[in-house]
């Protein structure tokens, strides 16, 4: 019996080999500093947020005119500069920016705005506002086209409780979703599975496929999982907080992952917007602010930067159940040890807005590329259709 | 309608088989057990699928017995205030009913009108609403568009009580237009507007559904192209008549029915034609699809991932787990790792269902699911699925070898091919157990 079950734990890994890194590469890959061991964290904010109450114009008369109920008064307001603070609840972000980790893109959007939750996150997840059936997302579509493979791990990792995130499927990429660490513990012998027949039907060579990473990722796992470090405790104990626990794991157990991709929802605050907004924002900020020390006390600081986008933000005008309506442009949060500090973008300006939301200042296409080029030294052209102008937010 | 949508007749290339016959009941029901299977295929198709369609499958429990049990479970599970209760009462239906389809359509609407309570928080208009999935499910889609429109669950999921006149909130008028009838690109932002307009004054309080005259706009709205005093019913009949709706519906019913991208568009709008033509009759669409060349077809064989009650319950119906049954408390929980927390959809859209739902952690988790069932641990007692008595009935030896085929048409709709079961029963040795947990983690039982 004992002889069988090691034989079939061979047998699977056999099958498995391209997708298993022996413990050793591992090992080689997360000490090595070289540039394709960067690593993007990406949080999806779900709802739209409201920018305005999160990077907050305190100062301007016109702010308080357009939230008369729901304004955040400006002795709360964590500041930033004589115009500009952030939300009360964001404590631990303001600490980031005081330390240098923390940039703020303000103003970040696109062209002819969509307001629905859907279109506009399948716009920002695909990077495609022309193509509404587009199949395939930005980080997909990038590391379609990146093809020596330095590990064996999948490409991308999502922690959360929702599918798959469109911006992650490509179409030669391969990407996971988990909502924590214990859900890759497999307590049943696999079988062995041929890897997809070239005549096979799309489904049908998806499942294959989608299954022997599945099984691939829970084997390498359960061998990594034995020697690597536990999950720290100073993460907050919120949604958020464990998924990012999950990430810095995943991250020190050096699978060879480059992107991890998390969510956080309840930012569709259409009514009795305040107590739930300043939860989700408190969560938010002590969620990142434990990852980023984190990282930092493993040392990993210079490898990781991690971005926060919400599909959208919301009306500038309050609506009249004391919550705000589906908007436009908002800001984008990003942290990291290899980041320049501060406000990017222009601040929010009332003079004019085009159908009641806040004019866009950047694209979010501009930050995608300097994303991928700047960071990840995947060639964004191609994905993103055109070259974006990028923007000097890293300091290497 | 297209050739595709004719009844299905057995011919030499796509015979009346026992793939066809499993791939029937696990694509419009809950699978089915070994005697269930040999009586179709003695039967014939038209039998078959109209037993499907009537819901006259035999159940475990007479009807009457099993309707006075569900009221009763699923009253205990509204006092108890426990939503994992009511998620075991759904699956105890699941498990139990004659009616699979009835249950596969309750599905399939509570996918299309995707209501969480997480925000309703309200068990007793969770199970409100699920019932009116029930009994309007296969009506016309007039009536159940208009009930939903009533629905307290509903109204409080997308903020109707806070859209009044004057201020408006769009949630549900937005979701109306995209989600329910016509889908995106069939609308401008300014329908969405004024559909919020017209919509004001449906809201719903702890009694229930109730129209607030006073919250209601009753001036002229523009949607559509339209202009007149629109108000929710006179709405409804605009959206009915609009030729979106009724594509966005056969649509629904395509990707319930049949694998992804088996449906051309030109499949999709003839169904969506005859819709219209049957005052958009659910019921007619579903049977269309259901006895239709397309169902039976070589490219529908396998191609479509079945969703997690689907796997869930199908497994323990094919294997006859009746009595004593699983645990429907586990199951449901087991259904929230497999990625469909019943009652608590990820957002208005639903879940993406298809091959979306093999995520990683779902891969996994169905895997450990088959080991879970077959060794009693998805059981308050400990029971497992006697795996030799099936065997015994189907006339085969309980050996592993001679046995696997059974459990292949039962729970992979025939799809493994003889090399495959080998290497199962090779590394299974003599635990028929561990052979069948293993055939539950092959891709083929997960496509029907």
């Amino acid at each position: 019996m004992q002889r069988r079950r090691r034989f079939l734990r061979n047998a699977s890994l056999v099958a498995l080999a391209p997708l298993v890194p022996t413990f050793l590469e591992k090992l080689a890959l997360a000490a090595g500093p070289q540039a394709d061991a960067r690593i993007l964290v990406v949080i999806q904010l779900d709802g739209g947020n409201d920018g305005l109450n999160t990077v907050i114009p305190y100062a301007d008369p016109d702010y308080a005119k357009n939230r008369p109920t729901l304004r955040i008064p400006p002795k709360d307001v964590l500041k930033i500069n004589d115009q500009i603070g952030l939300h009360p609840a964001m404590r631990g972000m303001a600490d980031l920016l005081h330390d240098g980790r923390l940039a703020i893109v303000q103003g970040v959007g696109y062209p002819n705005p969509n307001r629905s939750h859907f279109q506009s996150m399948r716009i920002w997840q695909t990077a495609r506002p022309d193509a509404a059936d587009a199949q395939t997302g930005w980080i997909g579509a990038a590391f379609d086209n990146v093809r020596e493979r330095k590990s064996a791990g999948p490409d991308a990792i999502y922690v959360g409780e929702s599918d798959l995130p469109l911006a992650l499927v490509g179409r030669r990429a391969d990407a996971a979703a988990i909502t924590g660490l214990e859900d890759l513990a497999l307590h049943v012998a696999t079988p062995d599975i041929s890897p997809p027949a070239k005549d096979e039907g799309n489904v049908k060579a998806f499942v294959r496929r989608t299954m022997l990473s599945a099984y691939g990722t829970a084997h390498e796992l359960a061998r990594g999982s034995q020697s690597a470090a536990r999950t720290p405790s100073s993460y907050p104990d919120t949604k958020l907080g464990g998924q990012l626990a999950a990430v810095s794991q995943l991250i020190k157990l050096g699978g060879g992952t480059r992107i991890f991709y998390a969510s956080q929802g309840g930012y569709d605050t259409h009514a009795a917007q305040l107590p739930q907004h300043e939860s989700v924002l408190r969560e938010l900020s002590g969620a990142v602010k434990a990852f980023m020390n984190d990282l930092k006390a493993a040392g990993l600081s210079d490898r990781v930067l991690l971005m926060a986008f919400s599909e959208f933000g919301r009306r500038v005008a309050e609506n009249g159940s004391l919550g705000t309506d589906h908007g436009a442009a908002a800001p984008v949060l990003l942290a990291g040890g290899t980041l320049k500090p501060g406000l990017f973008g222009d601040p929010p300006g009332f003079s004019q807005l085009p159908h009641g939301d806040l004019p866009m200042s950047i694209d979010f296409r501009q930050i995608y590329a300097t994303l991928l080029e700047d960071w990840l030294n995947i060639p964004s052209a191609q994905v993103l259709v055109g070259n974006w102008a990028k923007l000097p937010l890293l300091t290497t | 309608m297209s050739a595709n949508w004719e009844p299905y007749r057995p011919i030499r290339d796509e015979p009346w088989d026992v793939r066809r016959v499993a791939h029937l009941h696990r694509c419009a029901g809950f699978a089915a057990t070994y005697e269930q299977i040999q009586r179709d295929l003695r039967d014939g198709p038209d039998a078959a699928v109209s037993r499907v369609i009537e819901g006259k499958s035999p159940g475990a429990e007479p009807r009457a017995k099993f309707e006075d049990l569900s009221h009763e479970l699923a009253d205990a599970a509204i006092r108890s205030g426990d939503a994992e209760r009511l998620k075991a009462w759904w699956l105890f239906r699941m498990l139990f009913t004659p009616d699979p389809l009835a249950e596969r359509l309750t599905l399939m609407w509570h996918n299309h009108f995707a209501t969480s309570n997480a925000k309703v928080d309200d068990l007793a208009a969770m199970h409100r609403q699920n019932e009116t999935f029930r009994k309007l499910g296969r009506s016309r889609f007039g009536e159940l568009l208009r009930a939903i429109l009533r629905d307290p669950a509903l109204l409080v999921w997308l903020d109707a009580p806070a859209n009044r006149k004057g201020k408006t909130n769009e949630n549900l008028g937005r979701e109306l237009l995209e989600l329910f009838t016509l889908g995106a690109g069939h609308f401008s932002e300014d329908d969405v507007k004024q559909t919020a307009r017209a919509l004001t004054g449906l809201s719903a309080s702890e009694n229930g559904f109730r129209f607030v005259a006073e919250w209601h706009d009753a001036g002229t709205k523009t949607i559509l192209g339209t202009t007149k005093a629109f108000d929710p019913d006179s709405l409804c009949d605009l959206l009915l008549a609009h030729p979106a709706t009724a594509h966005r519906v056969a649509w629904r019913i395509c990707t319930t029915f049949l694998g992804q991208n088996v449906a051309s568009d030109a499949d999709i709008s003839a169904l969506a034609e005859g819709l219209r033509d049957h005052d958009p009759d659910i019921g007619w669409a579903v049977q269309t699809v259901v006895r239709s060349r397309l169902f039976f077809s070589e490219t529908n064989l396998g191609a479509q991932v079945i969703g997690p009650p689907e796997f869930l319950v199908g497994t323990a119906r094919a294997l006859g787990m009746f009595d004593p049954p699983p645990s429907t408390l586990l199951l449901a929980d087991w259904s929230r790792r497999l990625g469909q927390d019943l009652f608590y959809p990820p957002n208005v859209g639903g879940w993406a269902g298809g091959t979306a739902w093999l995520t990683t952690h779902a891969v996994l988790s169905r895997a450990n699911f088959g080991a879970a069932l077959l060794h009693g641990q998805v059981s308050a007692t400990g029971a497992a699925p006697d795996l030799s008595a099936i065997a015994q009935r189907a006339g085969i030896a309980a050996s592993v070898s001679a046995a696997l085929p059974v459990f292949n048409d039962l729970l992979a709709c025939g799809q493994l091919s003889d090399a495959q079961l080998k290497s199962i029963a090779d590394r299974a040795g003599d635990s028929l157990t561990d052979a069948v947990a293993m055939l539950l983690a092959t891709p083929e039982a997960q496509l029907a």
